[in-house]
């Protein structure tokens, strides 16, 4: 079996304001089918970027990456076909209503005018949304929002989902459900490839997570195997943190890290 | 193609949605249309004036109002508005060809215009003012405006995903001013002063206004009105073809 998402030496190098910028500066990743896979980072890591290539919103300076056996340069169509896709902010459409959204969005995906509707449905029951389906998006709640944005991730039943940070500036109880939706759609098989700068998000919804500082990844493993790792490494007599872990991983310490990284 | 169509859909009913974003495209370029007949009707009397053909001023004014109409970009301010909210990548990780993205909006554009400057001319039908060419000419007419507001907020729209910035997009718009003000609006081109004959000769709106004002004053002026077509067709490959390769290299 294919992996669901295959990067070798994948490098992203543009021009920024202050010059030549290098934000991902060799990844590989091997992440079978099935997984939820966390890919944690403090801010300007590197994670958002190596998203984006993974699913054809930008392209690869150099380096390979399949993702559902599919190569992202060579035929970034049929990525979009296999992939779903929720980045950073909950890219929606104010001006349409929900159900609107997701019915246009399976049309994209090449659905009937009907069928796209019966998805659409099956989707606003999924994440709860049916009360407010036929209401404008720009009256939703930032978790509404969210919510709705994963549903529009999920029309085409994508074999690879992306979320980026998905739950960040969520409260608690809407982070709770977010979660919920992603074990329901990784026990139907979908892999989740996962951002997120919240360490118990991923210590509670992870399989195996990378950690990348600077453009490279500095730590991959399952959360267990990585505490166990810190804990044999630095003798600590407690069971580590991811925290722990993650502040080993990138170099720094509690307090320098208190502006890049949020905890719940 | 389909997928283009889907999207149109999409921006046409938007565009119902926010009606108060279609009023200034009727009423500034009919304010403008009042305000200079108003102020100039009597220099050009109907009965005084060979270049009204037998009409009034205000026929001759309206090919300017027409295109002002259609020069307001709006589906760039529209398209820019996604990019920063992020809708349009969400756009572009759909499986259709990228370029239905802009398309959409285009087609959405058209047919808005079409529909605005059939109501800006059954407006002015009552203050004297009748389309020489006939019905036939009517809607040669829309056609040929529709395409003007297609091209021009192609242009836009190259501009809102370069820049990715609504406030540089705004800016630009800003361009129709010496677009349509550099041209023979107020009199014919041989009237003209030279140095303003000149700016109008190399003005490609020019043209798209002495086509629109053809049909208007004098019926079917083959020559006239084939310039203008020409020139639109020609700016409009201009610009999809700069579309296709900027939307295809966004990254």
């Amino acid at each position: 079996m294919s992996l669901a998402v295959e990067a070798v030496g994948v490098r992203k190098r543009y021009t920024g304001k202050d010059g030549d910028v290098e934000a991902v500066r060799g990844v590989d990743l091997a992440i079978p089918p099935g997984q939820v896979f966390g890919f944690l980072g403090p801010n300007g890591a590197g994670k958002s970027t190596m998203v984006r290539m993974l699913t054809t919103l930008m392209t690869l300076t150099a380096g390979t990456a399949r993702v559902a056996g599919v190569d992202v340069a060579a035929d970034p169509h049929g990525v979009r076909r296999k992939v779903g896709v929720a980045l950073q902010e909950a890219g929606l459409d104010p001006r349409q209503t929900g159900r609107e959204l997701l019915v246009l969005q399976a049309r994209l995906f090449g659905l009937s005018r009907s069928d796209a509707s019966v998805r659409a449905q099956e989707l606003l029951e999924l994440v709860e949304l049916t009360d407010a389906a036929d209401r404008r998006i720009k009256g939703y709640s930032g978790g509404m929002k969210r919510r709705l944005d994963l549903a529009s991730a999920l029309v085409n039943q994508p074999e690879v989902l992306f979320l980026d940070e998905p739950t960040t500036g969520l409260d608690p109880a809407s982070r709770v459900t977010v979660w919920d939706e992603v074990r329901r759609i990784n026990d139907q098989g979908t892999t989740v490839f996962l951002t997120t700068q919240y360490l118990e998000e991923a210590d509670q919804l992870c399989d195996r997570l990378a950690i990348i500082d600077g453009g490279l990844i500095v730590r991959e493993g399952s959360p267990a195997a990585l505490k166990a790792d810190l804990r044999t490494r630095t003798g600590l007599a407690a069971e580590p943190t991811l925290d722990d872990v993650f502040m080993d991983a990138t170099g720094r310490r509690r307090d320098r890290v208190a502006g890049d990284v949020q905890e719940v | 193609m389909k997928e283009s169509f889907v999207l149109g859909n999409r921006a046409i009913r938007e565009a119902l949605r926010a009606p108060d974003a279609l009023i200034p495209t009727i009423f500034i370029p009919l304010f403008f249309l009042v305000v200079n007949v108003g102020q100039t009707a009597r220099i050009f009397p109907s009965g005084g004036t060979p270049f009204l053909a037998g009409q009034n001023y205000a026929a001759f004014q309206l090919p300017s109002s027409l295109l002002l109409s259609a020069s307001f970009g709006s589906a760039a301010l529209y398209l820019v508005e996604e990019i920063e909210g992020g809708y349009f990548d969400k756009l572009r990780a759909t499986p259709i060809p990228r370029m239905a993205i802009i398309a959409g909006r285009l087609y959405a554009e058209l047919i808005k215009t079409v529909a605005i400057a059939a109501v800006m001319v059954l407006i002015a039908l009552p203050f004297g003012i009748r389309i020489e060419s006939g019905i036939l000419g009517f809607l040669v007419l829309l056609v040929l405006v529709a395409l003007w507001a297609v091209v021009f907020s192609g242009f836009m729209q190259l501009i809102a995903i370069k820049t990715r910035s609504a406030a540089a997009t705004q800016g630009a718009s800003l361009v129709f001013f010496p677009l349509l003000f550099l041209t023979p609006n107020f009199v014919p081109r041989n009237l003209l002063t030279r140095p303003m004959e000149v700016a109008a000769t190399i003005n490609p709106v020019t043209y798209i206004m002495e086509a629109v004002r053809s049909l208007i004053l004098y019926g079917f002026d083959w020559p006239v009105l084939g310039l203008g077509f020409l020139v639109v067709v020609v700016a409009g490959a201009l610009m999809l073809a700069l579309s296709v390769r900027m939307i295809n290299h966004y990254d």
